[in-house]
């Protein structure tokens, strides 16, 4: 920025000084000037300085000053930016929706590789024997391979207790590593918060502010009893620099709660319908993570007395429903290769006269290189209400994108009315989303909600895997409608 | 609020796609009329048309009776004085509304054509559609009043219909 505009530091407080603080200051600073040269025309030094206590004496311009110090700043670190459905509604007496796509990108290429603090939670329940098992050692082979004397590891197991694999420390000896993997048998139930709880616990063997913080949770089955547990376990260390992910492997495991579980680290959840796909899984997860840019970013949710965030969807680098509590969306990491995207539906207030609602969205972000923590960015997202308006069409991308998780939400609302017992309700909506996927060329996804319609009119329910099968199914069709541009160049 | 054109549903201003049947919502009224490759054959010189001045309105209506084979869809209808054939749109629904027989596809324009009964006969006039009217594999020309007789072929676009009179009913 020019030096003629940096008012906090011409007057030499800082940016969260209190009026009274500025006016002392500017007093102090202006006894050093002798009275025959406090002459603005003259003195350049004095008219910066009158300037800047103006600016800053004001509440209203101190305001206008510091958002636009902010969003100097964050064209700096971070690349914001948003486009919308629309820019422009009708005056109306009924609520409205508009639809903003919030791409979020590192503002430099070079990103600075931090060591990874991981910590593997892996289930060993009677239901893992077999290829299960088998898989996630070979998965976990290649991953314990892959890291960096750098990196910090540890590997936990649990049924309905856990114990610890591998404690946490640098991987000096891959063979011993694996070697102590190879004795994990498969026996008991399942008992997440256990594992859970002693993962987190290696983790937090490491100074935490040094290293990209992981956990995978690697899962078959539903947790018996410590649900909540878990949740509030999750919550808590999501401040704490602690991202989780978590897979579910077949079909008997609660998709919901592990939704849950990494919302509130805006982690991943995803679904492994075969074994051979755990390697898969696991290392796009692990390169995620690799190359971290900015951590913990949320956008809060509290923007607008007359606009409402309703719902978000993460678009890249993974596809995942946001968590929407009371102030924030968390949207995870920003990692250095790809940039991050979000969908967000908002609900605007009735307007009944002409105006210009200016919603600020604001993105607080971690940046580790350069140690700056709850950084603000903004951007200023102006929506006309108008009474005459002529029709557009919204951006395309915008519009795919929008199918894709309506798709995705209608999926989650026939559960919903299955659950409820309202199974006409439900059918017709599952032959809706069949008829929606046919046309998008899911031939798969649409024979398998075909079939869920068939048991959910003949049986009242639907089948565990067709609803996971559909579910993630119809999540990966969001990732896709953006179209990835690397893969063009 | 908005009406999704699939399912009926109410749908918030601004909303990109219907949240009971996932329609997009920003669909324009109908469809377009595809525009048709016509085939050779069918421009053969038509046989002349009537002039509208010599065509005096009949008194007494007509029973005809329109079949759609693709659709196995028939029209049985009484005629008045006229009758419009097309595809319905918010401000015109004809008599003859060939939506449902797959008409957008088949190049049957919303307005297409008319049928009109006269004291000379009952008269087919093509409306300037978008495919054009063929009677009988003639192509007629636009505006112009050419005479029907039961048992004629039809294409509205690429749509075939029959067209039969009630003979008892005629008099």
């Amino acid at each position: 920025m020019d030096k003629e505009f940096e008012y906090y530091k011409i007057l030499g407080v800082t940016s969260q000084a209190t009026p009274d603080e500025i006016k002392a200051a500017y007093t102090s600073l202006c006894r050093q000037i002798p009275p025959e040269k406090q002459d603005k025309t003259t003195n350049p030094d004095y008219a910066r300085l009158v300037t800047a206590y103006e600016v800053l004496s004001n509440p209203e311009r101190r305001a206008t000053y510091d958002s636009l110090l902010v969003e100097t700043r964050s064209l700096e670190l971070v690349n914001l930016q948003v486009r919308a459905s629309r820019d422009r509604i009708k005056v109306s007496d009924t609520e409205q929706i508009i639809y903003l796509l919030v791409d979020i990108s590192p503002a430099t290429q070079e990103t600075k590789q931090r060591p990874l603090n991981l910590s593997l939670v892996l289930d060993r329940s009677t239901s893992m024997q077999g290829s299960r098992l088998s898989h996630m050692k070979t998965a976990v082979e290649l991953i314990v391979n892959k890291l960096t004397k750098a990196d910090t590891l540890s590997i936990v197991s649990f049924s309905d207790r856990a114990e610890v694999v591998v404690p946490s420390g640098k991987v000096e000896n891959p063979t011993a590593v694996v070697g102590q993997l190879r004795s994990v048998q498969a026996s008991g139930g399942t008992e997440i918060f256990h594992g859970l709880q002693a993962g987190l616990k290696e983790l937090g063997k490491a100074d935490l502010a040094k290293y990209t913080n992981h956990l995978i949770l690697l899962t078959d089955g539903h947790t018996y009893g410590d649900a909540e547990q878990c949740l509030a376990l999750a919550q808590r260390v999501a401040g704490h620099n602690i991202g989780i992910s978590a897979f579910g492997l077949g079909t008997e495991w609660n998709d919901q709660f592990l939704d849950e579980l990494v919302a509130p680290s805006g982690g991943q959840s995803n679904f492994i319908e075969q074994p051979n796909e755990i390697i898969e899984h696991l290392q796009k997860c692990i390169q995620g993570l690799g190359t971290l840019y900015a951590q913990n970013l949320a956008i809060k949710t509290d923007i607008h007395k007359k606009v409402s965030v309703k719902y978000g969807f993460k678009l890249e680098p993974f596809s995942q429903p946001l968590a929407l509590d009371k102030e924030t969306l968390h949207l995870g990491n920003l990692e250095g290769r790809a940039p991050l995207s979000a969908l967000l539906e908002l609900k605007i207030a009735p307007h009944d006269v002409e105006t210009r609602i200016n919603i600020p969205i604001e993105l607080v972000a971690d940046i580790p290189g350069p140690q700056l923590s709850q950084q603000t960015f903004k951007h200023t997202f102006c929506l006309y209400v108008l009474s005459e308006l002529s029709k557009e069409m919204p951006p395309d991308d915008i519009v795919e994108a929008v199918r894709v998780m309506n798709m995705y939400r209608m999926n989650e609302k026939v559960w919903q009315e299955v659950e409820a017992g309202h199974l006409d309700a439900a059918t017709t909506r599952m032959q809706h989303l069949s008829t929606r996927l046919l046309e998008a060329g899911q031939t798969a996804l649409a024979q398998q909600a075909q079939q869920e319609m068939a048991r959910i009119s003949n049986a009242g329910t639907m089948s565990l895997a067709g609803r996971k099968k559909l579910k993630y199914g119809t999540r990966a069709l969001i990732n896709r409608a953006k179209p990835d541009k690397e893969h063009h160049d | 609020m908005i009406k999704c054109s699939d399912c009926g549903a109410s749908q918030e201003e601004g909303a990109l796609f219907c949240s009971e049947c996932g329609g997009f919502l920003l669909v324009e009224e109908g469809e377009n009329t595809a525009v048709l490759p016509f085939s050779e054959f069918a421009d053969r010189p038509p046989p002349p048309p009537l002039t509208e001045e010599a065509l005096t309105p009949a008194d007494k209506p007509k029973e005809i009776l329109l079949v759609v084979p693709s659709s196995r869809r028939r029209f049985k209808l009484v005629v008045q004085d006229k009758l419009l054939i097309g595809r319905a749109s918010s401000d015109l629904v004809p008599e003859i509304d060939l939506t449902d027989d797959e008409g957008a596809e088949k190049g049957v324009s919303r307005l297409h054509a008319k049928i009109q009964i006269v004291q000379e006969g009952i008269m087919l006039i093509d409306l300037n559609s978008t495919n054009g009217t063929l009677l009988n594999n003639y192509r007629l020309s636009p505006n112009e009043p050419y005479p029907l007789s039961s048992g004629d072929e039809i294409r509205f676009g690429d749509l075939l219909v029959h067209l039969f009179l009630n003979t008892s009913s005629s008099d």
